[in-house]
C-alpha cells in the first residue's frame, strides 16, 4: 500500500465524512461534532517536551492537518503541508481557579465552532499543579473518531517518552489517512458484492419510521442536548461479562456479545417507550479491518441501521437470538462507503459501543473523560455511548439526550428506565421484555401527582332518591321540572312518583326488579324513573327514536318485569312478551294512590339503572349501574358544577345515553330545575335549537357534535354559564370558538367517562390560555376514582407514551347485564388495589407533561400501516389544526389492485387513472395534479428560457470544447428529438447525434434516424452494450418497466463518449411534459419567488445521486467517471425544450415540410422501441396502471396530447405472445415483488371549500411523522353522523370504488347459459334476484366469491375459466356470451382435430 | 485451501506486516489477531471465494476458531 499523502487538489470525502459534513451544514452554528477528551495525568509533565511531542504528532497524522473546502457545493478535503500550531499551557495552579471557573472554561472551549476550512482541532495543556496536568484535545468528528483518539493518545505518550530517552529516531510513523480514503473509494466504486448490495437493499426496504420516544412527535427543534451519565458499577458490569460468556448469549468476541446484549436491551427499551414494534437503531461499524487501519487516526466509523421486529411476546432471550443473527449479517455486510442519507432516515437513536481504551502516560496514571459539547445532530434524539476507557471494569454509559425531546425530568428517567430493563435482563433473560414496569412507584406517584389521590368524604345521605326527597322536604314549592312553560314543583314530583311507586308495588313488582321506560322526554319520563327507583327497582331507559327492532332486542335481552310507555308507543312493542303499563291511560288509577313515600329501603349496592349501549357484535349490551355509583357521580357533579348556582339543566338529548343522567339528577339533588324538551315524533331531534333560545337554562350537558352547532352564534345574551361536554373528543379549536361565542363568559368542562364508569369520571376545565394542544385534555380523575394508562402487559407506561386507559373506583359499573363473559373480559383485577376491579375502556390515552390525561382515540380504530401502528385520531387532531378545516375523519381504505379494473376511473381532465398512487381526486373527478398545476403553472414558466439563451450557452461552451463538436444530441428518432436536432443544425451548432441501440429499435425508426442524420449532414453514432438485457431485467425488477434502465444506460454511455471526445454539452429531446414528470415538482414552486438557480442545483444534485444508485447499470457498465463530481462540470446536460416552446402542430408541420421523417408503423403509436410494450405489460400487471399513464397525463396537461389520445394509448392492446417471447429473449423470469401495501390512510374533511392536497400535506408534515400523512384527501359537504352524534365510519364513501350509481333495470336471464349463471350467482352471492346486466362487484362480489363461482361453472359446464374472467366480464350477460363463444371455439377445434 | 485463507488474513487483515504471521492452529479471535468485524469480512470472503453460503446457524465460533477449523468446516460442506 502506498504511503503517499493527499495531492494538493484534495480528495473527495468518504461517504461517512459526507454525511457528517452535510449534518454540520444543516446546523451550521451548532458544535454537533466536537469530540472532546481530557486526560488527567498524575505526575510531573515536562512542558516543552510535551509541546514538542505534540508538534511531532501533528506531523505524523495527516488527519490532524486536514481541512475541508467547498467548491460550488462540493466539499473536498486537503491536507495542509505548511502547518504550525503551538500547544498552549493554561495555568490553573497560580490563581487557584475555582472548579466552577474550570468547568466554565471547559464548557466554553468544548462548544467552539470550528471553521471547516481551517484547523479542526484545539489542544491545551492545563496545569492544575506541578503534579497534576490535564491534556485537553478537542477535534471535529470529520477528522477523528473514538478509536482515532486512542491512537493519537498512544502515539503522543510514545513520542513524549522517546523524546525523553532519546529514541525518537526508532519510532515507527503513523500510517496515513489517505490510504483509507483510497481504500474506501475503491470499495465504493469497485465491483459491488451482490450479497452486500442485496442485504442493504433489503434493509432499506424494511426500515421503519423513527420511533416517537415518550410520545415526542417528529423532528427535534433544537440541537441542544444534555449528557446524562450512568456508571453500571463493577458488580453489574461483571455480571454482564459473565452472561456474555453463556452459550446462548455468546458471539464471536466478548465485546460483540456485550454489544448484542446492549442492542437487545435498547430495542426492548425503545419498544417500551414508543410502543413501536419495528425498530431501527444506528450503530457505527469501525471499518478498521486491517492492522494498519487500526493504527491510523482519522474518521473511519460509519453509522448504519440495525433493524429488528419486536414480537409482543418476546423475552429478552428470544429478542437477543434475533439480534445476534442480525448483528452477524450486519457486520458481514458493513462495507466502507455503505452509509447513505436514505439508510440514516430510519433511526433517531444511535448506540455506540466503544472499544477504545487509554493506558498510562509515560508511566503516569491517567483518568480520561469524554466531554459533551452540549449539542448533537438533531436527527439523533438519543445517543447512547458505552465505554470503559480506563479499563476499570465498570462500564460507563453516556446518554446524550436532545433537550426538545426530553425535558429535564424525563432526562433523569431515561437512564433509570433503561437500567430497569438491563437489570431485568440480568435477573432473568427468559422473562418477557414487557414484564417489568418502567416507572417505579416513586416515579409513578410523581408523574400522576394528585391523579388517583383525591378522596371524597362519604356523605351521610345515601341515594339520589334520598337526596331528592331531602330537597323536596326543604323546598317543596321550588320548580323541579319545567315543561312547555308549565312548572312542576318538587312536592308535585315527589308525590306523583310516590304514587307511581306504590302503584307498581301493588302490581306485584318486586324490589330489585328491572323496569323498562319507553317514553318521550316528558315530565312522565322523570316521574317514571323516580317512581321506579322509589319502588326499589332499576330503570332501563329506551329512547323513542330507536327502531322498533332495537327496542325489541333490548326488551328480549333485559327481560324487564314491566314496560312503562304510552298508549301510542306501546304499538311498537306489540309482540313483546312483557307486561305493559300505559302511563297516560292508567294515570287516573295511579293518582288514586297515597302520595306518601312507599318506604322501600334502598342501599348503595342495589341496581339503579341498566343502560343499553351498542355492542361490537351488533347486539346492545346492558351496563348495570348501582345506586352507590349513581349517587357518587351525582354528588360529585353537584359539587363541581352547581356549587355557586342553582342549576337549570335542559333535558334535550336521547335518554338512551347516560349523558342525560347528568341533566336529570344533578338539578334534582341540588334544588335546581330540569327543563324538559320533548323530541319530535318523527324526523330529526332539533331540540338543541330550542335550548339555545331558552332564557332560563344556565347549564347544559352536551356532546362536541352538539356544541359545534353553536359555532359562530352570538351567545352573549344567553343565560348559559356552564357547558359540560362529554361523549367524544373535544378539540381546543371548538372549545375556543365556543368560548368566543360567549365572549369568554362561560365555563367549559371536558368530562370523560364511559357508561361503564358512570357518566363521567375524568374532568378538565377548558382554559383558553393554556389549552393550546389540538384536543382539550380530559384531565384528572374525580375523587374516589382512579385512572391508569397501561401497556399490553398492564404496566403503567411512562409519561408521554400512549397506552390503554383503565378506570377503577366508586363509579365502576357492576358489569354487563346477563353477560358474565364480557364482564370478565372488560372488568379485570386491579393490580394497583388488590381485591378491586378496573375497567378496560378501550380508549387510548397518555399522560401529558402537566400530569393530565389526553384522549387519543379508540383502540379498535387503531390501524396498522406497514406494521406501524397509527392512531387515526391523532392524524385527525393534527388535521383539525389547519385553519380552514372544520372537521375531519381519517380511515384506512383498501387500494384497488390490478384486478380491480372496474373500480378505476380516469381524471376528467388529464386521464390519470384513479389507482395512481398518492393522488387524490375531487368530487368532479379531477386529479390533484391538475388542480395544483393550475396554481403554479404560471410560476413554473420562469424555469423556461429562450432560444437566444441556448445560443449563448453554446457560444460559451465553444471555448471549452476539445473536439470539433459543440454538443452531442441524443436522437431517439422520435419527433421531439428529430425536430430538436434540425433546430440545432439551423442554429449553426456542430452536432454529434447519438442513439442508444438497445436491440429493440424498430427498423422503420432506424431508417428514420439514418435518413434524417444524412439529410441534415450530421455525424451519427450508435451506442450499444452487451449488458443491455441484464439491465432490462434489473429495471423490470426495480421499476416494473424497461425505460428506467434504458434511459440510465443512454445517459451513462453518452456521457462517457462526450467525456472522451471532450464534448461540453449533451442535448436531450425530453418534452416539457417529461420535465414536470421527472423533476419539476410542485414543491419547487412553493416559494414566493422562483429560485431558478436553486432548482438547477437541486436537479444537478438529483442527477449525481441518480448516477450513484447501485443498480445493474452501475454494476455492469463502467461508471467510474461519476465517482468524481467533476464529470458533471465537464459534460453538462441541456434540455432543448427548456429553450424552445414549439407547439405540436408547428413541430409536425416542420417535420413534414423540411425533413424526411416518417411516422413508424411497426411499433406502438408513441414509441420507436419494441420492448416498450413488455415494460408496459409488466407495469400494468404489477402496479395496476401503465407506466405511461403519468407522463402522458403531463402531456395532456401541457396541451401536447388530448385526454382521449392519452387514454387510447395507455389502454392499447398488448400483444402478450410477443411480450412473452421478448421475456424469454432478455432472460426475465418474473419478479418476486412484495405485494404493495394494499391499504392507505384516507382523510375526509369538511371546510368551506376544497383545500389543495399539497397544502394539507405540508400542514401535516410539521405535525405528524411522514407515515401518518394520509395518501388521499377528500372534501365533503358534511361528515356522516350516527344517531348518537358520532361520526359514522361505515357511511363514509370508499374513495376507490366510488362511482356514479346507475340503476340497472332488471333483465331476466334468457339463454340456457345465462340461467345457469344466474342460479350460481344467486347461490354464491346470496342475492334474491339477479339481472343479467347487474355488476358482479355491485352485488358485493369479491375475489373469494369469484373463485366459488368459477368452481361452480366448471362443475356445471365442464369448462375451465380463469378467476379474473369474472372481473373482466362482470355481468351475467357478458360472461355468458364469453362462455358460449369459448364453447363454440372448442367445438370447432375439436371438429378440425377429428 | 489453507494457504488461500492464510494469505487473505495476512494480506488483507494484517496489512502484510512482517511480524504478523498466521499459523493454522492460531486462535484467530482469541489471540486478538482479528476482531469480529474482521472475522465477518473474512467469512464473506470465504463465501465468495469458495462459492458457498454460510447459513446463519453455521456462524459459530466452533467453525471458525482457527484456520484448521475453517478448513474442516469447508471440507464438511463440500462432502455434503
Amino acid at each position: 500500500m502506498s504511503k503517499k499523502e493527499t495531492p494538493s487538489t484534495g480528495s473527495n470525502l468518504t461517504q461517512s465524512q459526507l454525511l457528517l459534513w452535510t449534518g454540520q451544514k444543516l446546523s451550521p452554528d451548532a458544535p454537533l461534532y466536537n469530540m472532546v477528551l481530557t486526560f488527567e495525568i498524575q505526575g510531573a509533565i515536562d512542558v516543552s517536551r510535551f509541546q514538542l511531542a505534540f508538534r511531532h504528532l501533528i506531523g505524523q497524522s495527516d488527519a490532524l492537518r486536514t481541512v475541508f473546502i467547498e467548491e460550488e457545493g462540493i466539499p473536498r478535503q486537503q491536507v495542509l503541508s505548511d502547518f504550525s500550531y503551538r500547544l498552549e499551557v493554561v495555568d490553573w495552579s497560580e490563581n487557584s481557579g475555582s472548579l466552577e471557573d474550570e468547568l466554565s472554561w471547559l464548557s466554553n472551549r468544548n462548544s467552539i465552532r470550528f471553521d471547516l476550512s481551517k484547523r479542526l482541532f484545539e489542544s491545551k495543556l492545563l496545569k492544575k499543579s506541578e503534579h497534576q496536568w490535564i491534556w485537553y484535545l478537542n477535534q471535529h468528528h470529520l477528522i477523528t473518531d473514538a478509536w482515532a483518539v486512542s491512537v493519537l493518545y498512544r502515539k503522543m505518550a510514545d513520542l513524549y517518552q522517546r523524546l525523553g530517552n532519546g529514541t525518537l529516531s526508532s519510532a515507527t510513523p503513523l500510517p496515513v489517512y489517505q490510504d483509507y480514503l483510497d481504500y474506501e473509494k475503491n470499495v465504493r466504486f469497485g465491483t459491488p458484492n451482490a450479497k452486500v448490495s442485496a442485504y442493504w437493499e433489503k434493509t432499506q426496504a424494511k426500515l421503519p419510521p423513527p420511533p416517537r420516544l415518550y410520545g415526542h412527535p417528529g423532528l427535534a427543534s433544537t440541537t441542544k442536548a444534555t449528557r446524562v451519565f450512568l456508571d453500571l458499577g463493577a458488580e453489574r458490569s461483571d455480571r454482564l461479562r459473565q452472561l456474555a460468556m453463556e452459550k446462548d448469549l455468546r458471539s464471536w468476541t466478548p465485546h460483540l456479545s456485550l454489544f448484542n446484549i446492549f442492542v437487545s436491551v435498547l430495542f426492548a427499551y425503545l419498544y417500551r417507550v414508543s410502543a413501536q414494534t419495528r425498530l431501527a437503531i444506528g450503530t457505527p461499524t469501525h471499518n478498521r479491518t486491517t492492522a494498519d487501519f487500526k493504527e491510523t487516526p482519522g474518521v473511519f466509523i460509519e453509522v448504519l441501521p440495525l433493524v429488528t421486529e419486536i414480537e409482543p411476546n418476546d423475552t429478552f432471550s428470544t429478542l437477543l437470538q434475533r439480534v445476534r443473527a442480525e448483528a452477524n449479517e450486519f457486520l458481514m455486510n458493513a462495507q466502507p462507503g455503505t452509509a447513505t442519507p436514505e439508510l440514516s432516515q430510519g433511526f433517531n437513536v444511535v448506540l455506540n459501543y466503544i472499544h477504545a481504551t487509554f493506558s498510562d502516560f509515560d508511566g503516569m496514571a491517567v483518568k480520561s473523560t469524554w466531554l459533551h459539547p452540549g449539542h448533537v445532530d438533531p436527527r439523533h434524539h438519543l445517543r447512547l455511548q458505552i465505554y470503559d476507557f480506563d479499563v476499570q471494569g465498570s462500564m460507563q454509559l453516556d446518554f446524550d439526550l436532545n433537550q426538545d425531546v426530553f425535558d429535564a425530568s424525563l432526562r433523569q428517567r431515561v437512564p433509570t428506565h433503561f437500567l430497569k430493563l438491563l437489570d431485568s435482563f440480568i435477573a432473568d433473560r427468559f422473562q418477557p421484555i414487557g414484564q417489568a414496569a418502567l416507572p417505579d412507584k416513586e416515579e409513578y406517584k410523581e408523574l400522576t401527582g394528585d391523579l388517583n389521590q383525591l378522596k371524597m368524604a362519604e356523605s351521610n345521605t345515601g341515594t339520589v332518591v334520598d337526596l331528592f326527597q331531602g330537597r323536596a322536604a326543604k323546598n317543596p314549592d321550588a320548580t323541579a321540572i319545567s315543561y312547555m312553560g308549565k312548572p312542576i314543583t318538587y312536592r308535585d314530583l315527589d308525590e306523583r312518583s310516590n304514587q307511581l311507586a306504590r302503584y307498581l308495588l301493588k302490581k306485584e313488582i318486586l324490589k330489585g326488579e328491572r323496569l323498562a321506560v319507553y317514553l318521550p322526554r316528558t315530565p312522565e319520563f322523570l316521574i317514571s324513573i323516580l317512581g321506579i327507583l322509589k319502588a326499589g327497582c332499576a330503570f332501563i331507559p329506551i329512547a323513542t327514536d330507536n327502531p322498533d327492532q332495537r327496542v325489541q332486542q333490548i326488551l328480549a335481552s333485559a327481560q324487564p318485569g314491566m314496560l312503562l310507555t304510552t298508549d301510542t308507543l306501546s304499538q311498537a312493542v306489540a309482540g313483546a312478551e312483557v307486561a305493559i303499563l300505559r302511563i297516560d291511560m292508567e294515570w287516573p288509577a295511579i293518582a288514586e294512590e297515597k302520595p306518601a313515600h312507599p318506604d322501600v329501603e334502598l342501599s348503595p349496592d342495589m341496581l339503579a339503572y341498566i343502560m343499553f349501549t351498542s355492542g361490537s357484535t351488533g347486539n346492545p349490551k346492558g351496563v348495570m349501574i348501582a345506586h352507590g355509583a349513581l349517587s357518587h357521580y351525582s354528588k360529585w357533579a353537584k359539587g363541581k358544577y352547581a356549587e355557586n348556582l342553582k342549576p337549570i339543566f335542559p333535558l334535550f338529548t336521547s335518554v338512551g345515553f347516560d349523558l342525560t343522567v347528568t341533566s336529570i339528577f344533578v338539578p334534582l339533588i341540588s334544588g335546581g330545575t330540569v327543563v324538559v324538551f320533548r323530541e319530535a315524533d318523527t324526523g330529526p331531534d332539533l331540540s338543541l335549537l330550542d335550548v339555545i333560545e331558552d332564557k332560563t337554562v344556565n347549564i347544559v350537558k352536551l356532546t362536541p357534535a352538539h356544541l359545534a352547532l353553536l359555532r359562530g352564534k352570538d351567545m352573549t345574551g344567553s343565560n348559559i354559564k356552564t357547558l359540560i361536554v362529554g361523549g367524544e373528543d373535544l378539540t381546543s379549536d371548538l372549545a375556543r370558538s365556543i368560548s368566543q361565542s360567549f365572549n369568554s363568559q362561560v365555563r367549559i368542562f371536558n368530562e370523560y367517562g364511559p357508561t361503564e364508569a358512570t357518566v363521567g369520571c375524568v374532568i378538565h376545565e377548558f382554559d383558553l390560555n393554556t389549552d393550546t394542544q389540538t384536543s382539550v385534555p380530559i384531565g384528572k380523575p374525580i375523587p374516589n376514582m382512579q385512572a391508569y394508562v397501561l401497556d399490553v402487559h398492564k404496566n403503567p407506561v411512562p409519561q408521554g407514551v400512549s397506552g390503554e386507559l383503565y378506570l377503577a373506583g366508586a363509579g365502576l359499573a357492576n358489569g354487563y347485564w346477563n353477560d358474565t363473559e364480557l364482564t370478565a373480559e372488560r372488568f379485570v383485577d386491579n393490580k394497583f388495589a388488590t381485591g378491586s376491579l378496573m375497567y378496560c375502556t378501550g380508549d387510548m390515552a397518555r399522560l401529558n407533561q402537566a400530569g393530565e390525561l389526553e384522549f387519543l382515540g379508540r383502540v379498535d380504530h387503531q390501524v396498522k400501516i406497514g406494521g406501524i401502528r397509527v392512531e387515526p385520531g391523532e392524524v385527525e387532531a393534527a388535521l383539525r389544526m389547519h385553519p380552514a378545516i372544520t372537521d375531519c375523519v381519517v380511515v384506512l381504505q383498501a387500494h384497488p389492485g390490478a384486478s380491480d379494473i372496474d373500480k378505476i376511473s380516469n381524471c376528467v381532465r388529464c386521464g390519470l387513472p384513479s389507482n395512481y398512487p398518492n393522488v387524490s381526486f375531487d368530487d368532479s373527478g379531477t386529479c390533484e395534479l391538475c388542480l395544483s398545476f393550475d396554481t403554479y403553472q404560471e410560476k413554473a414558466g420562469q424555469y423556461f428560457k429562450t432560444p437566444g439563451e441556448l445560443h449563448t450557452l453554446f457560444e460559451e461552451g465553444r471555448e471549452k470544447k476539445q473536439d470539433k463538436y459543440d454538443c452531442m444530441m441524443l436522437l431517439s428518432g422520435g419527433k421531439d428529438s428529430t425536430y430538436a436536432l434540425a433546430q440545432l443544425v439551423e442554429m449553426g451548432v456542430k452536432v454529434l447525434a447519438y442513439t442508444l441501440d438497445n436491440g429493440y429499435i424498430s427498423d422503420e425508426a432506424k431508417a428514420n434516424i439514418e435518413r434524417v442524420a444524412a439529410h441534415l449532414g450530421v455525424d451519427h453514432i450508435y451506442g450499444t452494450t452487451p449488458a443491455m438485457n441484464a439491465i432490462f431485467v434489473d429495471s423490470l425488477k426495480r421499476h416494473s418497466n424497461v425505460c428506467n434502465g434504458c434511459f440510465k444506460t443512454l445517459y451513462t454511455l453518452s456521457t462517457k463518449v462526450a467525456l472522451e471526445k471532450g464534448i461540453p454539452f449533451i442535448v436531450t429531446g425530453l418534452s416539457r411534459g417529461q420535465f414536470f414528470e421527472t423533476r419539476l415538482t410542485e414543491e419547487l414552486f412553493w416559494k414566493e419567488n422562483v429560485d431558478v438557480k436553486g432548482i438547477d442545483e437541486i436537479i444537478l444534485n438529483a442527477r449525481k445521486a441518480y448516477h450513484r444508485v447501485n443498480d445493474a447499470v452501475n454494476k455492469l457498465l463502467d461508471t467510474s467517471m461519476f465517482a468524481d463530481d467533476q464529470v458533471f462540470e465537464k459534460v453538462r446536460f441541456i434540455d432543448f425544450y427548456r429553450f424552445n416552446n414549439v407547439s405540436m402542430d408547428e413541430m409536425m408541420q416542420y417535420l413534414e415540410e423540411h425533413l424526411p421523417w416518417i411516422r413508424p408503423s411497426d411499433t406502438g403509436r408513441s414509441t420507436n422501441c419494441l420492448i416498450n410494450q413488455l415494460g408496459i405489460y409488466v407495469h400494468k400487471k404489477e402496479q395496476g396502471y401503465s407506466n405511461y399513464a403519468f407522463p402522458y397525463s403531463w402531456d395532456v396537461r401541457l396541451g401536447h396530447k388530448t385526454r382521449q389520445g392519452a387514454l387510447d394509448e395507455i389502454n392499447e392492446e398488448i400483444d402478450q405472445h410477443e411480450v412473452h417471447r421478448m421475456m424469454g429473449e432478455i432472460g426475465y423470469t418474473g419478479t418476486e415483488r412484495r405485494p404493495r401495501d394494499e391499504k392507505h390512510l384516507v382523510a375526509f374533511y369538511t371546510a368551506s371549500s376544497r383545500i389543495a392536497q399539497s397544502d394539507l400535506r405540508n400542514h401535516l408534515a410539521g405535525l405528524v411523522p411522514e407515515y401518518m400523512v394520509p395518501s388521499y384527501f377528500r372534501h365533503l359537504e358534511s361528515l356522516p353522523l350516527t344517531a348518537n352524534g358520532k361520526i359514522d365510519h361505515k357511511a363514509l364513501p370508499d374513495l376507490h370504488i366510488e362511482q356514479p350509481e346507475v340503476d340497472v333495470p332488471y333483465v331476466a336471464p334468457g339463454t340456457e347459459v345465462e340461467e345457469i349463471l344466474a342460479d350460481i350467482w344467486t347461490e354464491v352471492l346470496q342475492v334474491n334476484q339477479i339481472g343479467i346486466n347487474d355488476n358482479f362487484l355491485g352485488l358485493g362480489g369479491n375475489s373469494l366469491s369469484a373463485i366459488r363461482i368459477i368452481a361452480r361453472i366448471e362443475d356445471s359446464l365442464k369448462l375451465e375459466l380463469p378467476v379474473n374472467r369474472i372481473f373482466e366480464k362482470p355481468t351475467i350477460s357478458a360472461l355468458a356470451n364469453h362462455i358460449e363463444e369459448t364453447i363454440l371455439a372448442m367445438l370447432e377445434a375439436h371438429k378440425e382435430q377429428g | 485451501m489453507r494457504q488461500v485463507l492464510i494469505e487473505y488474513i495476512e494480506e488483507q487483515l494484517l496489512s502484510g506486516r512482517e511480524g504478523m504471521k498466521v499459523d493454522a492452529k492460531d486462535d484467530l479471535m482469541g489471540s486478538g489477531l482479528i476482531d469480529s468485524m474482521g472475522m465477518m469480512r473474512f467469512i464473506r470472503f470465504i463465501e465468495d471465494h469458495f462459492e458457498i453460503n454460510v447459513p446463519p446457524e453455521d456462524l459459530v465460533i466452533e467453525n471458525f476458531m482457527t484456520i484448521e477449523d475453517i478448513d474442516n468446516y469447508l471440507r464438511r460442506r463440500k462432502s455434503v
